[in-house]
């Protein structure tokens, strides 16, 4: 609950003002920046004035001067039409306004709302329309009374639905525009800025940004990771190579976040070494995920740029075991991100796993075995256990090498799948089975090897803690699934035995390394971590934005001796919520089919691992990108005083 | 087929078309700017604005982008059309009060002169340039550069790339307002784009000796073509 003495938000007015005192209402977020009250707060979806001393006009001519700024130029109507406006503004709070002028300014800010192009404009002149419907009588003031505004500071935020639920927070609405314009190096330019794995992220992320497109709620979102793939292949940028500074970073992984954190580190000027056990760079995206999904040399071709800036990487390297941390802190690394990912299978429950001593498998290990080269003898048949990507990445790397039946056995039903929806139907129109609500209860062994599984039936119960239906099992339901081989996926868990050596960096309940989550800082000076090692196994793009964020405390903390946050990341959640709202304000939208990149044959992926989806060609970019809203939305907040 | 109400009358329009196809096919006018039949359509300019009933409710939309969905009522005439293109010709003309075309379809729709002013500029980004120079002529030498966050441009811009322009003209042709001009003069022809101007050499007929046309254009049909080098060492009319 807020104290408001106005509010239009999602077309909702409230009005307190001539009453004695602000009346709490039910507001969606709270009206707290930075630890500080919020006085007045406008965007898209309109305005909310806490503090009736806010000038409302002033307010309303500084937001639309924003609004300007980012108004592309694709339409008459929102561009021309958004300069028309902030101009009469100016004209209004210059002492030269005219009462025509409020005329003038609602029937334009109606016309943009009805019939601009995209979302942005349409959707940035709600809260003006608005402030003239609703503080006529202040706009009055300016008109008639002919007042100066007070010289007020506002805070300035701009994101959208998809760069919020980006946790990189990338400029998806700058890229695909970009992309739509065939301006590939400026497109790459832009994303490396908060990604410096674009040909990586654009193969395999989740993309979190699509799921929050705003035209899931008009036809499908828009296809944001295949159109990032396209600058990332079809341009190459010239990164200058570079000699590494003095100041010294050791960083323990090189995974994406370890990576992200060296590049930026790199660009920054910190002399940064990263240290990996495995015999070569990439962490889960080179030993988890396969080349069908992500051919090696993309990989290869992002880290040897951040190579190029001066980063030095010592493979074979176990902290812990070949190097300790205190004998790190003793070469004059004052800082240490510890980015080890999580690599470590858990083992699903089983009576008997002691008898099984030859095909039962753990996934993670299955998959870094096949990516780092190993030789793996097909079998006729195996199974899986488990439904999110890794059963997944194993059972259709598993078809490749040329095992005969592959059955993916899953004790939840489809619904609760966490493997992504592409991947399962990918997997299945190549072949793979699906035994849905069963779960391996003993393996059934001969001579020391696995013969055969005995499963159980499940039904789905009430929700759990992960919200998903709790699967129980079926009393009497035993069956027995003929198998030469199990891989078990069934989840990950950080390897944190390094750490073993009495360091005091504190371990959370679940086994990850705790930190501060906005500074990245671990119990212990200088050390900080982020990742998988902290988060438990997530995605690609979760690590490269700690990585980014890491390194920007890292930064703070070699620069000033201490981390000092920035207000966003301490604001938590009021901008965050009304950020990541897919509401539109806008007018119709014709609905247009979303485009995919072209696929391989699936008979032209039997027995080889190349990459299943192809690059989108420029014209199929340009198309699919047409498609972007372009909902930017800008947000201003008065704080401080006015003087 | 499909099947929509176009002013009342019942229209049938093919899969793919859009509200402007299909109601040209009716013999039904809808006013455009920025729109041309052998281009991709962009709706830049919110000329063509007509107002549809889906779903039953009333929205504004461009004919020339909309696709003729079965079932819909377009309305090209009504209050709130008309209104909507009066909008898009008030500020067209503030921006470019010069241009006959946009002075003659603001005069169709009662707008005489608008209410505020602005910068003026020639250009009005609706993009037809662009479009033809990628669709038609293939040189993809003029770039559209928009605003957006953190972008160092003060205005959107269409920008010419005098590397890859082949001197053909079909910029100056199809710009509605004049913002790109042709001139040729004795051996060299001049194109004036808002970005500056560009040169571009003529080739001199062997046996007329007239120049007739820029010699990067002539290069670049004889590459993409595959033509033999030398074939237009004379001009058409001497070559007939």
């Amino acid at each position: 609950m807020s104290e408001v003495i106005f509010s239009s938000w999602a077309g909702k007015v409230v009005d307190n003002r001539g009453q004695k005192g602000a009346k709490a209402e039910k507001l969606e977020f709270p009206l707290q920046y930075n630890g500080h009250q919020v006085r007045a707060f406008m965007s898209w979806n309109g305005f909310v004035v806490a503090d009736g001393g806010v000038n409302i006009v002033g307010m309303a001519h500084s937001y639309l001067k924003e609004v300007e700024k980012l108004s592309c130029g694709e339409c008459t109507v929102g561009y021309i039409g958004i300069k028309v406006m902030a101009g009469i503004l100016d004209r209004i709070i210059s002492e030269q306004g005219a009462e025509d002028d409020l005329d003038l300014l609602r029937w334009l800010g109606s016309g943009i709302k009805e019939n601009a192009k995209c979302d942005f404009c349409a959707s940035a002149v709600t809260p003006v329309l608005d402030t003239v419907n609703y503080y006529k009588e202040e706009y009055l003031k300016f008109i008639i009374g002919k007042i100066k505004p007070p010289k007020a500071t506002y805070i300035v935020r701009v994101t959208a639905p998809c760069m919020e639920a980006c946790p990189a927070h990338q400029d998806v609405p700058g890229y695909v525009e970009l992309i739509r314009n065939r301006r590939y190096t400026e497109a790459l330019e832009l994303i490396r800025r908060t990604n410096c794995f674009p040909g990586v992220t654009g193969r395999a992320c989740v993309a979190f940004c699509e799921a929050n497109c705003v035209r899931n709620d008009i036809d499908s979102p828009i296809a944001i990771r295949a159109l990032k793939r396209v600058p990332a292949d079809l341009t190459s940028l010239k990164i200058k190579k570079r000699k590494a500074g003095k100041q010294k970073v050791a960083v323990i992984g090189a995974g994406m976040a370890g990576l992200a954190a060296s590049y930026n580190l790199a660009l920054m000027g910190y002399k940064v070494t990263v240290y990996d056990e495995q015999p070569s760079v990439g962490g889960m995206a080179l030993v988890g995920i396969p080349p069908y999904r992500l051919s090696k040399d993309i990989l290869e071709k992002e880290i040897d740029i951040i190579r190029g800036l001066g980063v030095e990487v010592k493979l074979n390297t176990r902290v812990g075991k070949d190097i300790t941390l205190e004998q790190l802190s003793g070469e004059g690394f004052k800082t240490i991100f510890i980015a080890t990912g999580a690599h470590l299978g858990r083992e699903f429950d089983i009576d008997n796993r002691k008898e099984a001593s030859k095909g039962l498998v753990d996934g993670v290990e299955f998959l870094r075995d096949f990516n780092t080269g190993k030789k793996i003898e097909p079998k006729d048949r195996v199974i899986i256990v488990g439904g999110g990507n890794v059963a997944i990445d194993c059972a259709r790397t598993c078809l490749r090498l040329g095992f005969k039946d592959v059955t993916i056995v899953y004790r939840r039903s489809r619904a609760e799948m966490p493997g992504k929806k592409e991947e399962v139907e990918e997997a299945e129109k190549e072949g793979v089975k699906i035994h849905f609500l069963a779960v391996p209860v003993k393996v059934l062994t001969k001579g020391g090897g696995v013969v055969g599984a005995e499963c159980i039936r499940m039904e789905l119960g009430e929700p759990d803690a992960s919200g998903r239906r709790r699967p129980i099992p079926v009393k009497g339901s035993e069956f027995v699934l003929k198998t030469d081989m199990i891989i078990s996926a069934i989840g990950e868990a950080p390897d944190l035995s390094f750490l073993a050596g009495g360091e005091k960096i504190k371990i959370t309940e679940q086994g990850t390394i705790a930190v501060d989550l906005s500074s990245y800082q671990t119990s212990v000076q200088g050390v900080f971590s982020g990742g998988d090692c902290v988060t438990g196994p997530a995605t690609l793009i979760e690590a490269i934005a700690a990585g980014n964020r890491a390194a920007a405390s890292i930064d703070q903390y070699l620069r000033l001796g201490k981390v000092t946050l920035s207000g966003e990341d301490k604001a938590g959640s009021m901008l965050h919520d009304i950020a990541l709202s897919r509401r539109r304000d806008g007018g119709i939208i014709a609905r247009r089919l979303r485009q995919s990149p072209e696929q391989l044959a699936i008979e032209d992926r039997k027995l080889n691992f190349n990459e299943v989806e192809k690059c989108f060609t420029p014209e199929a970019a340009a198309n699919e990108a047409e498609r972007c809203l372009r909902c930017y939305r800008v947000m201003l907040l008065a704080v401080g005083s006015e003087k | 087929m499909v099947k929509l109400t176009i002013d009342n009358k019942v229209v049938e329009a093919e899969e793919g078309m859009t509200i402007l196809d299909a109601a040209n096919k009716a013999g039904i006018r809808i006013p455009t700017l920025c729109y041309h039949e052998s281009l991709s359509s962009a709706g830049s300019c919110r000329v063509c604005s007509v107002e549809i009933i889906t779903d039953g409710t009333s929205g504004l939309i461009t004919a020339c982008n909309y696709p003729a969905e079965e079932g819909l009522k377009v309305r090209t005439n009504s209050e709130k059309a008309i209104e909507a293109r009066r909008l898009a010709l008030e500020l067209l003309m503030a921006q470019r009060p010069h241009s006959d075309l946009i002075q003659k379809l603001a005069k169709k729709l009662g707008v005489e002169e608008p209410r505020f002013t602005l910068a003026q500029r020639e250009c009005i980004l609706c993009r037809l340039c662009v479009r033809a120079c990628h669709e038609i002529v293939g040189a993809d030498a003029i770039t559209f550069i928009v605003q957006g966050l953190d972008r160092d441009i003060d205005e959107a811009t269409v920008v010419h790339s005098l590397e890859k322009c082949i001197g053909c003209d079909s910029c100056a042709y199809i710009c509605p307002t004049k913002a790109i001009t042709v001139a040729d003069a004795g051996d060299t022809r001049v194109i004036n784009t808002p970005g500056g101007k560009m040169e571009f050499k003529l080739k001199k007929c062997k046996t007329c000796g007239k120049y007739w046309a820029p010699e990067k254009q002539l290069d670049y049909i004889v590459e993409k073509w595959q033509l033999e080098p030398g074939i237009f060492d004379t001009c058409p009319d001497c070559r007939a």
